[in-house]
């Protein structure tokens, strides 16, 4: 078995709230992944999605700090390195060359005084990949225009367009196919549908199944709809108050969920009769990162919560073991009570967004 | 979003319990500096305005005793006419710090005005209101307000006042709409137009009340300015005056070439100092009020 | 990091309707264009400034003919030869009636024929304005130049190093410059300087040129022309440098926290080129139009730092022409540098256009 190209280890980050306080927004996030696999962060909002993404590229705001934990990467030259340990120019010549993100509302993503191409030209300049190119006007020119379509993007349209006169979709696209410039091994998408109409939504997922395909890219994909996620990932893992809760293969967890949590999203997405989604079937509101709950976070919401669950922090717990980090493992102590409402027959995939 | 009930709907400055100078005092006491500049301003209005009722207005020419140094009789020493250079001190403050403040006064007056009236009903005459502040703002003020004084000799000091103001409200102008616009979109607005209040009365209890904080900012900055414009124009000598004033002591230590004798320095570093002093009072206010009455600029 | 939806339909509906191809489009383009409004407005402005200064000549107390006849004759002329010289001296026929008078001045004003100085009546008031007027633009040219540079660079490290006591220390200078009035600051530097420190020599750098250097196209005569417009060019930049400062200072913290710069960092970018194209380039923006405005007040301010310092620029030749009542200079002063101040914003604000590619296609509406 080969190595993973990303191993996150006991990863803790924290966001500096006063002078001398600070909230934990993300704790003890342990993550193996695998070239080529995908792995989809899901989660309510607030519960430290996009924290954790930005933090596997230390691209944390000036108020964030990674408070413990390790990121070890698998480099393209074959050896592993420890993010946490780069200096700032290894770390610049790391971010999109090894690992680059696709932000969660790209509508900004573009320095708006500046052309598409522009956008290219000085990523692909400030990241001279050694092989001696000089990228010339036309080299980026050719490279961006090939990026483009294959994002189908038109070149002569977008190419020297300014970011302002794109719409929302083709920033998207713009961004994912910038993202893709350099090759990198891991790719971080931040609810990249999210802002977008549903048929956008369907061609951007179209286009990233067939970029992965095409590239193989390790792909983490951070998002709110249960249905992309099943779409898109191989694997997935749940977030609950900064804390992954449960994580297996998307089969294990749309079909045999053993979070209640988990089980809650799911039901709240799949209605049990007709047609419109029981949003209501988790009641309550997460907790805010100043108060958290004892024992396992999740217990001042959940049917299943006992005095125990008071107690001490619940660790995931291996359920089945599976090859490629695809172990399905959970949080909670009464995980043998959680079944789905029904039985789902019909695949996950064709199921509507919340 | 039908029935409101109108007990319901408070604004929020009044739903705090607090008044504007109670938030004022806040404001300025969660900003060291914007205290210490408040308190700055204070000292030198107060020596402006109640140190002449304390000093004895008496202060004879002596033509044998010009350029005295300073002494227990005369603090600052005195000056070419043999005049004490003290009681002249404390009487030159009142005008150009009254003159200013009329004159922001005014340019506030008409800036809440006519930017209420934009951001409020927008449309045509917020249109016409912004070509006007446009073209306004690109006029050099101080150029004018010199071509009035070179033409209309002996204006007196309201005159100014009024041209100094009706050059500067155009730069509040667009900051003021843009706030009024803001507070039109929240809620407790919202629910005063639905309850038919009235354009004018919702602009002048709901709106306004709520922008006091961000208007009082603007007027502190206006007096700064005003002051720079005035100053000038009594530094020039081309104001008529009857009472010493801090620009006229500069422009008779200017004229006659007094600045360049070491002896004269008392009469001629006292209203530098003064000036200076005051106008830094103010701007310390100023950015100290804003950024503790201005939630968002906090934040940051 | 959330984002506004941009909905596609309405984009679409915009980019089926090309403006402009008929030619009533092309006209409509031009007159909605930017640029056009914006040069329309200068000329607007131009002509508010002159008409003001028309009427304000018109209305003052007396009649102008008979107070420049009245001067003139103090100085020695006889009444009727005073009365004919003052009439000679402005560009209007006396006895016409408003309407004609205000129609020949505006003549006056295009063909740059704006009357005679009444002081040295045979020199044109543009050519006297004129001889005054490089020295002064050079001057406050140079305090924007140094000020902008010292004020956007300044501002800018004061936001990446936010808190800092580099921040606090640049912040309070930066409101000190902007709060204190410039001539009183430079009226310091003097006193303090050369009066009292006697290590400024004021006395010898006060005029244009030391006496003896010749003007012409050589270094001899740019470093002393320099040198003379030391103290005036710091005047201007003190004031402009301020508030260039502080404005950058604001503009560059807000930019740091767009998203734009997040993805650049995490583009892996290199420092310098994020903070130039990225960070820099966009805080300027709302920093530009306060160049445009420091103009005005600079220009303006001239006048008194000029008598400050007692540098013959065009300030100072406003100032004896008030005092000898010489009002063709004085009116012609006032509509030359508001004319130039308004040339120079506009200028500012057409660079604006072209370093931000949104102007173009917004409405008016900021
Ligand atoms: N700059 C910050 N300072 C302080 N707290 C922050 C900051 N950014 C995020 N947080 C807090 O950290 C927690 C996690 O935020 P995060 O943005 O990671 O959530 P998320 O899961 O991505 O949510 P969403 O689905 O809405 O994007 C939230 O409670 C948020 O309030
Ligand atoms: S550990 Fe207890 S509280 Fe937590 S999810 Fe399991 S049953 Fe519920
Ligand atoms: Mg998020």
């Amino acid at each position: 078995m080969t190595e993973p190209i990303l191993s996150v280890r006991d990863l803790s980050i924290a966001y500096r709230t006063g002078r001398k306080e600070s909230v934990t927004a993300v704790s003890g996030i342990d993550l193996d992944l695998y070239e080529g696999q995908s792995l989809a962060l899901v989660g309510e909002s607030g519960c430290g999605k996009t924290t954790l993404g930005l933090g596997l590229l230390r691209l944390l705001p000036n108020l964030g700090e990674i408070t413990s934990g390790s990121l070890t990467y698998r480099l393209k030259d074959g050896s592993t390195q420890d993010l946490l340990a780069m200096k700032k120019e290894q770390l610049r010549r790391f971010r999109w060359n090894e690992a680059a993100m696709v932000f969660q509302g790209a509508m900004n993503a573009f320095n708006p005084v500046i052309r598409i191409i522009d956008h290219f030209a000085d990523t692909l300049r400030d990241h001279d990949c050694g092989d001696g190119k000089k990228w010339t006007k036309a080299a980026v020119e050719a490279r961006a225009g090939e990026l483009l379509e294959t994002v189908r993007l038109d070149p002569d349209r977008v190419l020297q367009s300014y970011p302002h006169e794109l719409s929302g979709g083709m920033k998207q696209r713009a961004l994912i196919a910038l993202a893709i410039a350099l090759d990198p091994k891991v790719l971080v998408l931040d609810e990249p549908t999210t802002a977008l109409d549903l048929l956008t939504q369907r061609s951007i997922v179209q286009q990233l199944h067939e970029l992965r395909a095409k590239f193989g890219f390790t792909m983490v994909f951070i998002t709110h709809d249960l249905g992309l996620a099943a779409e898109l990932a191989d694997r997935v893992a749940t977030m609950y108050a900064g804390s992954i809760i449960e994580t297996g293969s998307a089969r294990d967890i749309f079909y045999t969920p053993k979070h209640p949590y988990t089980a809650g999203l799911i039901n709240a997405v799949m209605p049990v009769k007709g047609d419109r989604p029981a949003l209501e079937s988790i009641p309550g509101f997460p907790p805010s990162l100043k108060a958290m709950p004892s024992g396992c976070a999740f217990h001042p919401r959940c049917e299943f919560a006992t005095a125990a669950c008071q107690g001490e922090r619940v660790p995931l717990e291996l359920l089945t073991e599976r090859p490629q980090a695809m172990d399905h493992a959970v949080a909670c102590l009464h995980h043998d009570r959680v079944r789905l409402d029904r039985k789902h027959n019909d695949s996950p995939k064709e199921t509507s967004r919340v | 979003m039908t029935a409101i009930d109108a007990a319901a709907v408070t604004t929020p400055h009044k739903q705090r319990g607090e008044t504007f100078f109670g938030r004022l005092w806040t404001g300025l006491t969660r900003s060291p500096a914007g205290f210490a500049g408040t308190l700055l301003v204070l000292l030198i209005v107060g020596f402006s305005f109640i140190g002449p009722l304390v000093v004895s207005k008496d202060n004879p020419v002596d033509a044998t005793n010009i350029w005295a140094e300073p002494s227990a009789e005369h603090w600052l020493g005195t000056e070419y006419q043999g005049k004490d250079t003290f009681i002249t001190l404390v009487n030159s403050g009142a005008e150009p710090i009254w003159v200013g403040t009329l004159a922001a006064l005014m340019a506030v007056f008409v800036a809440v005005a006519l930017g209420s009236i934009a951001g409020y009903y927008r449309g045509r005459i917020d249109a016409v209101l912004l070509q006007l502040t446009d073209v306004t703002v690109t006029i050099p003020q101080f150029l004018l307000m010199l071509a009035v004084v070179a033409f209309f000799e002996n204006i007196p000091p309201w005159g100014i006042a009024i041209v100094v103001g009706s050059t500067m409200w155009a730069f509040l102008f667009r900051s003021i709409r843009a706030q009024v616009m803001s507070l039109k979109e929240r809620e407790f607005v919202e629910a005063a137009r639905l309850q038919n209040l009235g354009g004018a009365r919702i602009v002048f209890r709901e709106i306004l009340p709520n922008m006091a904080g961000f208007i009082f900012v603007n007027f502190v900055i206006s007096v700064n300015q005003a002051i720079y414009a005035i100053v000038g124009l009594f530094v020039l000598g081309l104001m008529p005056s009857g009472t010493p004033n801090w620009g006229l002591m500069i422009h008779n230590s200017w004229s006659q070439n007094f600045y360049l004798n070491p002896v004269t320095l008392p009469y001629v570093i006292a209203p530098l100092v003064m000036i200076v002093l005051f106008t830094v009072g103010l701007v310390t206010m100023g950015r100290g009020l804003d950024q503790a009455l201005n939630p968002r600029l906090r934040e940051r | 990091m959330t984002a506004p939806t941009a909905p596609p339909p309405q984009q679409r509906a915009a980019a089926a309707a090309p403006p402009g191809r008929t030619a009533s489009g092309v006209m409509r383009r031009v007159w909605t264009s930017y640029a056009f409004r914006r040069i329309l407005q200068s000329v607007f402005v131009i002509w508010l400034v002159s008409t003001i200064t028309f009427l304000l000549m018109h209305f003052m107390p007396g009649d102008p003919i008979e107070i420049m006849a009245g001067r003139l004759n103090s100085a020695g002329m006889s009444h009727d030869q005073a009365l004919a010289t003052a009439a000679n001296i402005v560009n209007y026929d006396p006895d016409a009636s408003v309407w004609a008078q205000y129609l020949d001045f505006l003549k006056g004003l295009v063909t740059l024929d704006m009357g005679n100085s009444l002081t040295s009546p045979s020199k044109t008031v543009f050519d006297h304005v004129m001889e005054y007027l490089p020295w002064t633009l050079f001057a406050v040219g140079a305090g924007i130049v140094l000020a902008t540079v010292i004020g956007l660079s300044i501002g800018m490290a004061a936001a990446y190093r936010r808190g800092s006591a580099f921040d606090h220390a640049m912040t309070s200078i930066g409101s000190f410059l902007t709060g204190v009035p410039n001539y009183i600051l430079i009226a310091a530097v003097v006193v303090i300087g050369y009066t009292v420190l006697g290590i400024l020599p004021f006395l010898d750098m006060r005029g244009r040129v030391t006496a003896g250097v010749e003007p012409g196209f050589d270094p001899v005569f740019f470093g002393d022309a320099l040198y003379h417009a030391i103290l005036p060019i710091i005047a201007f930049a003190f004031t402009a440098t301020g508030s260039f400062l502080l404005n950058m200072k604001a503009a560059t913290t807000e930019v740091l926290t767009e998203d734009y710069v997040t993805v650049a960092r995490a583009r892996g970018l290199k420092p310098g080129r994020i903070s130039r194209s990225y960070v820099g380039r966009n805080a300027m923006l709302p920093v530009i139009p306060q160049v445009a405005l420091q103009m005005g007040t600079l220009v303006g301010g001239s006048i008194v730092i000029e008598q400050i310092l007692d540098y013959p620029g065009v300030g100072q030749m406003l100032m004896s022409a008030i005092s000898d009542r010489d009002y063709p200079v004085v009116q012609a002063a006032v509509i030359i540098l508001a004319t130039s101040v308004v040339i120079a914003s506009l200028i500012v604000d057409l660079v604006l256009v072209k370093i931000d590619p949104r102007i173009k296609t917004e409405g008016q509406d900021a």
